[in-house]
């Protein structure tokens, strides 16, 4: 191992510069007054957590973990997640006050990192929860304040896809013949082969209408234009219902176009029991973010209500969000010692005017002219103004 | 039409892909001047190729500056990067296999595996219930038993002769290896139309 040079930040880990944390900022106060005005209340939860709750129960993968040993030997991670935080205080405190609970939060997550660079290892997330409603509506306004969130930021190219674990999960029953099938299947989803989705199929050795259906279905189920397109593969069931009473609505608040239906999504984790969904942006080779129902999350709380919600990434953010530059106006006023006083009066006046006032003093500079050149305007408050 | 890039690997690989694209009907120039270029443009089709090393070429794919992409299986199964895998092309088809000195048998308590392949070698033994030391080499894996470096090797097997004129004989055959079309998962969604077109036309031209 070679030493550490003093510049050096442990893996993954990212100063935040004036320009990205003016950017951030102005992210946050956009979502913050669109949530707000839609009923969501923003709370905070710590950065630790236990690992046996909080940890295990937390989507990420174990290795992704940061992990720390407090005094009494206790495993704690930082948090890697928001959702698990915030199901952990729903059930334990807030939902004995109210139901359902519309919650949100801008916050920072912690994942380690496992390869290269260009992942950072602490990134803001923003995001809603709904807690305490089971109904489809929930879901719809899920969707529906994701669309919505993102056209707020400014950002016209964007795809939703959504599938649903009930569907799927159907699907898969159906055409194999065992769970152990089932479940290869929805490995090779969950990491997006579908080459390797056609080869365990021609490898189980299933009856031809069986294995033709799958097929078939895995060549057609990531790009389904309309619900109807998916029945044919489904028997009759509340899972199919859900999902076209779902699209109704969204086709009811006029955003069809950005809604696109993905029957073969599915999730590692095993609490993802409704919908589920995936958010892309032109401008970012990562998803912006994803959500859904996750029912389970809050049955392994010990809570029996149904949740549904969605995170987006605030890095990823960044790359997609048009710039548009902060239009305040920047002054530096440059004094001399003996004008202290009257360079503050002047600064005190110009702020009250809206301008970003810089008081410099000419001793402390070393090069006048480039710092001058950070501004719109300088000021010199020189003896003469005294007169 | 948006711009489509696709990552592709120099050399043969890249022959047998771009002519299998001409296949399908796609308006590519049928003599493309390979020397030392990094990037070809065709712009009747609104496609740009960047011509990448093969390890590479999932990474180019993963962090979306190419949306699909053409890459082995051995590189996807010991990346396991974040890409959609769409098509199996059949092109420059083998297989990953261990291999060693005729009639040996793995040291017990410490058996050592020589691999480019660390990833791959490890969930393999991992899955057989053995217990392995990797050892990472980048080139003349066979080198490794013959020196006593190692017990076996993993690598890839196409013809078997390198194996042979090493005098090393073929153990367990691990995986099947061919080309595959990949995709980032963002352009797989917002050039899904013409992703999908492609690997639909590429499909009816796949042995």
């Amino acid at each position: 191992m070679s030493s550490l040079k003093m510049f050096e930040k442990p893996l993954g880990m990212r100063d935040t510069f004036p320009i990205t944390y003016e950017k951030v900022e102005a992210i946050r106060q956009t979502g913050r007054d669109f949530l707000r005005a839609r009923g969501y209340d923003f709370i905070k939860t710590p950065s630790l957590e236990y690992f046996d709750t909080v940890g295990k129960a937390s989507a990420i993968y174990d290795a992704a973990l940061f992990k720390l040993v407090d005094s009494q030997g206790n495993t704690l991670v930082l948090r890697p997640d928001m959702t698990t935080p915030i199901a952990r205080v729903a059930t334990s405190k807030l939902l004995k006050e109210q139901i359902p609970l519309r919650l949100a939060y801008f916050a920072n997550v912690f994942r380690a990192q496992q390869t290269e660079g260009g992942r950072p290892a602490e990134f803001g997330q923003m995001g809603i929860e709904i807690i305490g409603d089971g109904t489809v509506f929930a879901d719809a306004e899920v969707i529906i304040t994701a669309i919505n969130l993102i056209q707020a930021f400014g950002i016209d190219s964007f795809k939703i896809t959504i599938g649903h674990a009930g569907v799927l999960n159907c699907i898969l029953k159906d055409y194999t013949e065992s769970a152990e099938q089932a479940d290869k299947l929805r490995t090779l989803l969950v990491e997006r082969n579908y080459v390797g989705f056609e080869e365990a199929v021609a490898a189980f050795d299933l009856p031809k209408t069986k294995s033709d259906a799958l097929l078939q279905f895995i060549n057609e189920a990531t790009n389904i234009g309309a619900i109807e397109d998916i029945e044919k593969y489904v028997r009759k069931n509340d899972a199919l219902e859900y999902m076209q009473q779902l699209m109704e609505l969204i086709s009811f608040a006029n955003l069809s176009q950005y809604v696109a239906l993905d029957f073969t999504l599915s999730s590692h984790m095993n609490y993802y029991t409704g919908m589920l969904f995936e958010v892309f942006a032109e401008g970012s080779g990562f998803a912006l973010g994803n959500g859904g129902r996750y029912d389970g999350l809050l049955h392994h709380f010990g809570s029996k209500v149904g949740a549904t919600g969605f995170g987006i990434r605030v890095d990823r953010l960044l790359e997609v969000v048009p710039s548009n530059k902060s239009a305040k106006q920047t002054v530096a006023i440059i004094f001399n010692d003996e004008q202290f006083t009257k360079a503050l009066e002047h600064a005190k006046k110009l702020r009250e005017e809206g301008k970003r006032v810089t008081l410099q003093a000419k001793k402390g500079l070393v090069d006048e002219e480039a710092f001058t050149k950070q501004f719109d305007t300088i000021v010199y408050v020189s003896q003469e103004d005294l007169a | 039409m948006s711009e489509l890039t696709i990552a592709m690997p120099k050399g043969r690989i890249f022959e047998e892909a771009y002519q299998m694209l001409i296949d399908a009907g796609f308006n590519l120039p049928e003599e493309v001047e390979m020397s030392r270029k990094l990037m070809i443009e065709i712009p009747e089709e609104k496609i740009r190729f960047i011509l990448a090393k093969p390890m590479d070429v999932p990474v180019y794919v993963e962090h979306g500056v190419a949306d699909i992409g053409i890459a082995g299986k051995d590189v996807l199964l010991e990346q396991r990067r974040n890409v959609h895998e769409l098509l199996d092309l059949k092109i420059s088809q083998c297989y990953i296999a261990s291999a060693g000195l005729p009639n040996t048998k793995m040291n017990e308590i410490a058996p050592r595996i020589a691999t480019k392949y660390p990833n791959i070698a490890m969930n393999y033994y991992k899955e057989i219930g053995e217990q392995v030391e990797i050892i990472e080499l980048n080139g003349s894996i066979e080198l490794a038993p013959m020196i006593g470096l190692a017990d076996r090797i993993v690598d890839i097997v196409s013809t078997g002769r390198t194996l042979k004129e090493n005098g090393l004989v073929e153990y367990e055959h691990i995986t099947d290896v061919s080309s595959r079309l990949i995709a980032n998962p963002v352009s797989y969604r917002m050039k899904s139309a013409r992703i999908q077109e492609l690997v639909f036309r590429l499909k009816k031209f796949v042995n």
